[in-house]
């Protein structure tokens, strides 16, 4: 497979329900009531539980590697909170490659929330940045003997055959 | 009336270290997964992953930037048990700004981590419709046991002026 700027990364689209929430401030240990408690979303005046936006960060991340698949490498990422996103609604990542180098790509992304006719509601997330190592499944900081990875796999053809192996 | 007061200015600088009592653990990683709907067996099947040059299993890469699990705090009534440096400014709004993350290397199962914060930075800026807002910028060092980075993670947070025109993001 070979990238190009301008290339699109397949969206990631995901609604996201109170019991998923819930289990994501179970995995987080993080039990803030904003999360999951309507009474208490309904005394600071919101519609409804609200998600956490570090959710965010983790589909974009998601969507990059089910893109690129097991050989590659998140090693920057950076976003911005544009809106609030509340219970049982859609969100969906969509991505553009912005450079393409030596073995890594940049991406800009977004997450954005799905509206009633599958357009966009408005921006929950944006912009995000990403650059991904090709070629390889851990970082540059992995002790040599803990990975048998390399960081130099070059852009066209690093991931080929990777990408949809999940 | 300025937002960043000498009280304010003062917290620049100040820290909170954090080193969580055991191993990160597998199932961490495997939760978080399922919590999120990422099904890579990456983080579930230490065939799979060793299959891919991996040593096993590992977590999603944002989770080891959650810093709760290691933090130990006690649970308020707002159920809130995590690290905050207790900042509250009367007649502000309190937002994210974002958040942005650098991976060194993907989390395995035996790590113990450290999570160590740091306020980087307080400013303030005039939103486009006129409002006063002070930005907070914190900076987390995450290391393993043998202190190795194994990702760092700068966020911003934004008190905005309740005056008119007041304008912000996230949660």
């Amino acid at each position: 497979m070979t990238y190009e700027a301008g290339q699109e990364l397949p969206p990631l689209e995901r609604r996201i329900g109170l019991a998923d929430m819930i289990a994501y401030a179970g995995a987080t240990w993080d039990w803030y009531r904003l999360h999951y408690d309507p009474e208490f979303v309904a005394r600071q005046k919101l519609p409804a539980p609200v998600v956490d936006g570090q959710v965010f960060g983790a589909l974009l991340v998601e969507q990059i590697q089910d893109w690129l698949g097991p050989r590659c490498f998140v090693h920057k990422l950076d976003f911005s909170f544009k809106a609030l996103v509340f219970a049982e609604e859609i969100v969906r990542c969509e991505g553009t490659v912005t450079e393409v180098g030596d073995g890594y790509l940049v991406l800009e992304q977004r997450v954005v929330v799905v509206g009633p006719d599958g357009g966009v509601d408005r921006v929950a997330a944006g912009p995000a940045h990403a650059r991904v190592l090709l070629g390889t499944p851990d970082g540059p900081g992995a002790t040599p003997g803990t990975t048998s990875g390399t960081a130099s796999g070059r852009a066209s053809g690093a991931a080929s055959g990777e990408a949809g192996a999940r | 009336m300025t937002l960043l007061t000498e009280d304010i200015r003062a917290l620049v600088g100040r820290r909170k270290v954090y080193t969580a009592p055991e191993e990160f653990g597998a199932a961490a990683g495997r939760y978080f997964g399922l919590a999120i709907g990422d099904l890579n067996p990456l983080y579930s099947d230490p065939e799979y992953a060793r299959a891919q040059g991996l040593a096993g299993v590992t977590a999603p890469p944002t989770l080891i930037c959650e810093t709760n699990q290691y933090a130990n705090l006690p649970l308020t009534p707002d159920g809130d048990a995590g690290h905050n440096w207790g900042i509250e400014i009367a007649g502000t709004r309190k937002v994210r700004g974002g958040n942005s993350y650098t991976f060194h290397r993907r989390i395995r199962p035996e790590d113990v981590i450290t999570a160590t914060w740091e306020i980087a930075d307080a400013t303030e800026k005039t939103t486009r419709s006129g409002s006063e807002m002070l930005i907070i910028t914190s900076r987390a060092t995450y290391t393993d046991q043998h202190d190795e980075v194994l990702a760092e993670n700068e966020e911003t947070i934004i008190f905005v002026s309740l005056e008119p025109g007041a304008s912000g993001a996230g949660a």
